[in-house]
């Protein structure tokens, strides 16, 4: 029997609309309203995790769904990560929807087991009949002044794995069409949402269903100078940077958010640095063995004859995140963004 | 063939004081007059300090905390049945366990106001930084223990961790070694009904958590965890035993968790205010002052002096804590590796100029003093 025909029958999903007429939330209340749509669509969807049913999530994200669909469909797991992500994978392969919370990016390493060894081979090594369509959501990154083990930038080691797709969204809309298409997808997705905006984000969102397609950048500015090329958190720092190097040195930037890590929007970030011939790329983990330096790899490899200055990366230093008084020394503001980006236009 | 029983499990619960202050004489552990006041000191002391952390949380004078309140005599009891050359290994949720192993509480303010500076612990004890992920440093204890069985010195490693922690793989692997290689070995879990929100009855379906000590060839039982007399007898004995090569110890003590989980949560969100109300009389101190007050070791004399004396202290441990100057940011290059790698002393180095980019020239100047080892 396939994994299929054990499922519940899938209530029907509505077909994709016009989307209705947006409100503004702020990010977690993105995430949360995804979470919602997708279970009243589709009863195969379920969220499990520490403290989501009755406490609605420690950032709130799982606010009201307990209430709403109850214990069977919203659990509260025991305090097991392990438990969470192992018991994530044979739902998904039994045919359920689940989207797993880690509750912070510090305890996602007690899963890497599950990670690296299953989530992303099971379709392959069972030669396509099986499949683990599963989220993993966590918080990401730092900045909220938080206890040791819960700022931390761990995607690097997510986006090295095969066979999962890793996700971080910037703002509330990309935040619930990412979680929605996630949640849709065939494949496992790791789904990071930037703890530090989860709250100073605010945008329009529209309600009801929508998608964004995973696996597509999205051009935050447009510029002709240099790229800056940037995902979760420090795609705001990013903009600061980009007003500064435009009020001070009439620089003309371009950010490109790739809400996508893997896989990445290749002909986005070619077609963007190919234009401006100089990429800084900005984000909160180590630089070394760091997603950055995938970009950076492939740039040189398939850009190369384009570029103007080398490509520079900014990073957190290659040493543990510091609890929370140097926290803003560790992870690049703005300030660093745009000392990197000036060597790169003088060069 | 009939069936037959090859196992049985006789799990028992240890209390001595009763919440009006009646120990059963029976059942006393041999604790002077000395030793009893000093568990009475540490817990109202802790206790005070935590009401005052909490409030310096509320005011932004603190970064987030993880309350005790309620938890004094699982915690600053078991310390008490240790040498300072003894492993001590706690939980976050650990300042009474540090405080009675002697540590300087204005180093956990300054830990818990997010300064690395904090991890500062007494000379010649051997405490370990707890785990903030939680659980992961149940199998090191049982490599502590491991170390100090090799020793032949009669060491012992006593460790904690919750009653949520108690479903993570770790705890099964840790017990699976120290049962395995007879450790000198002793883990409280330290029951105190929430993890965050979720309570005891969902973490494990078992009756107790005590139990799980079966499946190991651990010895196990159950402590009422707000008792400081029964907390005593079960660790001093567990001590004894691991320091003679009998084994590790498993103890549940149930004790309850009278606050949020840290000052981040909101425990009336989930938690019914009536448990809250039944396990204030089960109250740890107030059960102990009884005890002493029965057997004239107190009276609201000497109380009043302790509260007098409690508060000098806690001033005392603020202003150390706020007149800690800033930390030089340099310092986080420090002790990352004996000796540090070019890449750590090129990125210190730019971290420099950063400075300087943002302050001027002089800004090197104008830190504070780098502290730590580098390069």
């Amino acid at each position: 029997m396939s994994p299929k025909t054990m499922a519940k029958p899938a209530k029907k999903t509505a077909k994709p609309t016009q989307p209705a007429a947006p409100r503004v939330l702020n990010l977690v209340q993105a995430v949360n309203e995804a979470l919602d749509v997708a279970m009243g669509a589709d009863e195969r969807v379920m969220v499990l995790g520490e403290d989501v049913g009755r406490n609605g999530g420690v950032f709130r994200a799982t606010e009201g769904l307990w209430k709403k669909y109850g214990d069977a469909r919203v659990v509260d797991t025991p305090l097991a990560e392990i438990g969470i992500l192992g018991s994530s994978i044979g739902l998904a392969i039994d045919g359920m929807r689940p989207v797993a919370e880690i509750q912070f990016d510090g305890f996602l390493p007690s899963v890497f087991d599950q990670v690296v060894c299953h989530l992303g081979r099971i379709r392959s090594r069972s030669r396509g009949k099986l499949s683990v369509p599963l989220v993993l959501r966590a918080p990401h990154g730092g900045l909220i002044h938080a206890p040791e083990h819960h700022s931390e930038s761990p995607e690097a080691y997510f986006c090295h794995t095969p066979g999962i797709k890793v996700v971080i969204p910037s703002t509330p809309y990309d935040a619930k069409g990412l979680l929605l298409a996630a949640i849709e997808d065939p494949d496992p997705v790791m789904f990071f949402e930037p703890k530090l905006l989860y709250r100073a984000a605010t945008g329009e969102v529209p309600a009801g269903r929508y998608t964004v397609e995973i696996g597509k950048a999205r051009v935050v500015q447009e510029g002709k100078d240099l790229t800056l090329i940037t995902w979760g958190a420090m795609t705001v720092t990013c903009q600061k940077a980009a007003e500064k190097l435009a009020s001070e040195d009439g620089a003309s930037i371009e950010i490109l958010d790739l809400r996508t890590l893997s896989p990445l929007d290749l002909e986005a970030i070619l077609a963007s640095v190919g234009k401006t011939g100089r990429c800084v790329i900005a984000h909160e983990a180590p630089n070394t063995g760091s997603w950055a330096a995938e970009l950076s790899a492939l740039i040189a490899e398939r850009g190369l004859l384009r570029l103007l200055a080398p490509v520079r990366r900014v990073g957190g230093w290659d040493i543990r995140m510091p609890l929370f008084r140097l926290e803003q020394y560790y992870i690049p503001d703005a300030d660093r963004v745009v000392m990197a980006a000036r060597k790169a236009l003088r060069f | 063939m009939p069936l037959k029983t090859v196992a049985s499990l006789d799990v028992q619960r240890l209390e001595i004081l009763s919440p009006d202050g009646t120990a059963d004489e029976a059942l006393m552990p041999k604790v002077d007059k000395d030793l009893l006041l000093k568990m009475y000191r540490l817990m109202s002391q802790i206790r005070a300090f935590d009401e005052r952390a909490i409030m310096l949380q509320r005011q932004g004078r603190l970064g987030t905390y993880p309350m005790i309140t309620g938890e004094e005599a699982t915690q600053c009891v078991p310390p008490l049945c240790l040498k300072p050359a003894d492993w001590c290994v706690p939980t976050y949720r650990g300042g009474g366990v540090y405080f009675a192993r002697g540590m300087r509480m204005r180093h956990a303010l300054l830990y818990w106001a997010g300064d690395d500076r904090g991890t500062h612990f007494p000379e010649g004890n051997n405490d370990m930084i707890f785990s903030i992920p939680v659980g992961t440093h149940l199998t090191q204890v049982a490599g502590l223990a491991w170390g100090e069985k090799l020793k032949k010195k009669g060491g012992v490693a006593l460790t904690y961790c919750g009653d949520g922690t108690s479903s993570k793989g770790d705890l099964h692997e840790a017990l699976t070694f120290a049962g395995q290689f007879k450790l000198p070995a002793i883990c409280i879990i330290e029951n105190n009904g929430w993890a965050i929100s979720v309570p005891r009855r969902r973490q494990a379906a078992s009756e107790t958590l005590a139990q799980k000590a079966w499946g190991y060839g651990v010895r196990g039982l159950q402590v009422d965890g707000n008792d400081c007399l029964a907390v005593y007898k079960a660790v001093s004995e567990a001590v004894a035993r691991a320091r003679k090569g009998e084994g590790p110890t498993l103890i549940e003590c149930e004790t309850y968790r009278m606050s949020h989980h840290t000052t981040a949560d909101d425990a009336t969100r989930y938690r019914d205010a009536k448990e809250v109300e039944a396990w204030k009389k089960r109250d740890p101190i107030s059960r102990m002052r009884k005890f002493l007050e029965k057997r004239r070791l107190w009276d609201d004399k000497k109380e009043k002096a302790l509260a007098a004396e409690t508060q000098k202290w806690i001033e005392g441990e603020i202003k150390a804590y706020e007149e800690t100057p800033a930390p030089n940011p340099l310092n986080m290059f420090a002790d990352n590796y004996a000796h540090a790698p070019w890449s750590l002393i090129e990125q210190r180095a730019e971290l420099e100029e950063v400075l300087k980019f943002k302050g001027g020239a002089k800004i090197l100047m104008e830190l504070p003093p780098t502290e730590g080892r580098f390069p």
